[in-house]
């Protein structure tokens, strides 16, 4: 066990319980925005850096899940910005496609996914932001308008907007076809 | 509608279903006590402090001896014809006999040689010192220059480095006084 003992036993950082804790769903969070295990796993291990580097001021943390989550979200935009999503998006894409059905039907299948996540990126910040918070299904209304600073009912309004234009969008583009 | 409704609830789905490879928080945790064993943890601000306090003193104390030393130089680098004239000075003092002004003149005149010396030395063309080699560090520098790495190069840049340590402490100073003015709240709400 990886204990970071400080100058006063109330400093202690436990930092294997915080990673017992927290590491899958900070996982998840990661994964929502990079579609890539390997990058947020990445992130996940940032995440932890920043605790390190933050231990002395931990007891100033109040909500430690919302702190991380946050940290996650922005590391891992952070890196979106320096991969190459589109790929990670792709076989993200091609992972949901079901392996049962020919070739042809799981190469147009991975299409429409791929199509869900293009137009998922281009959703306004706070919408998409919401939505794939939302996904995860492991942080309540109140934790996710902490981590987006935003009300509860604000963030119950983004993500019915979210959901709305994400369909509309994809339909138009059905309709294009 | 029901399509795109379908594949809005497959994708999401897929992101809520992701799961990491088996051993990740024992990955994280070797990784971490790695990085913190390798990189032990970052200075604290007073010991820079002090640091550069040491530095400024230091730097003052040279300056303050070379003053010193410059006005000594002044002193004695006086024109070879001034000798004669503060021959003459220590002459008119009364309490200075000849003999005694004939020791400092050529006192004097012999400063003047040593000092003639070290001007000509000073005035002479300068031929830079052969190249060192690199130091370890510095090819560890090269090579990470010549990798072009974006993110390693950003590293290197002190002012993108002092960005992003302001902003993560913005943020984070920002997220405490959060935390503390809900917690006050809910104590205000519970009284």
């Amino acid at each position: 066990m990886v204990l970071f003992a400080t100058e006063s036993a109330r400093e202690e950082v436990d930092l294997a319980t915080l990673v017992e804790t927290y590491s899958r769903l900070l996982f998840r969070v990661a994964h929502s925005v990079l579609r890539s295990r390997a990058e947020a796993e990445d992130v996940v291990q940032d995440v932890f850096v920043r605790v390190i580097e933050r231990r002395r001021s931990l007891r100033e943390i109040r909500e430690m899940q919302v702190w991380l989550v946050r940290i996650a979200w922005n590391l891992a935009l952070d890196r979106r910005r320096r991969v190459r999503p589109v790929q990670m998006d792709d076989s993200f894409a091609e992972s949901l496609a079901a392996s049962s059905v020919p070739a042809d039907e799981r190469l147009c299948e991975a299409q429409r996914m791929s199509a869900v996540l293009r137009e998922m990126e281009r959703l306004p910040k706070a919408e998409r932001q919401v939505l794939l918070l939302a996904a995860i299904e492991e942080l309540g209304t109140a934790e996710m308008a902490q981590v987006v600073g935003r009300s509860e009912s604000a963030v119950r309004a983004l993500l019915f907007r979210a959901r709305t234009r994400l369909r509309e969008r994809l339909e138009a583009r059905g309709g294009e076809r | 509608m029901k399509n795109s409704e379908e594949a809005i609830g497959k994708v999401l789905a897929g992101l809520r279903d992701a799961e990491a490879q088996a051993g990740m928080e024992r990955r994280i945790l070797e990784a971490i006590e790695e990085r913190t064993s390798t990189h032990p943890s970052a200075t604290p601000r007073w010991a820079w402090s002090l640091a550069f306090a040491g530095v400024v003193v230091v730097c003052l104390l040279m300056a303050i001896n070379r003053h010193g030393q410059t006005t000594t130089q002044a002193q004695h680098t006086v024109a070879p014809e001034s000798a004669g004239t503060q021959v003459a000075t220590l002459l008119r003092n009364e309490s200075i006999t000849p003999a005694r002004a004939a020791t400092h003149l050529q006192r004097v005149r012999q400063t003047n040689g040593a000092d003639a010396v070290l001007l000509q030395e000073m005035r002479a063309p300068s031929h830079p010192a052969p190249e060192a080699p690199l130091t370890a560090e510095e090819k560890l520098l090269l090579r990470v220059v010549h990798t072009g790495d974006p993110q390693l190069m950003a590293m290197l840049d002190p002012d993108e480095q002092a960005r992003k340590d302001e902003a993560i402490e913005a943020e984070f100073q920002k997220f405490a006084e959060q935390s503390g003015k809900d917690d006050h709240e809910s104590d205000q709400i519970t009284e």
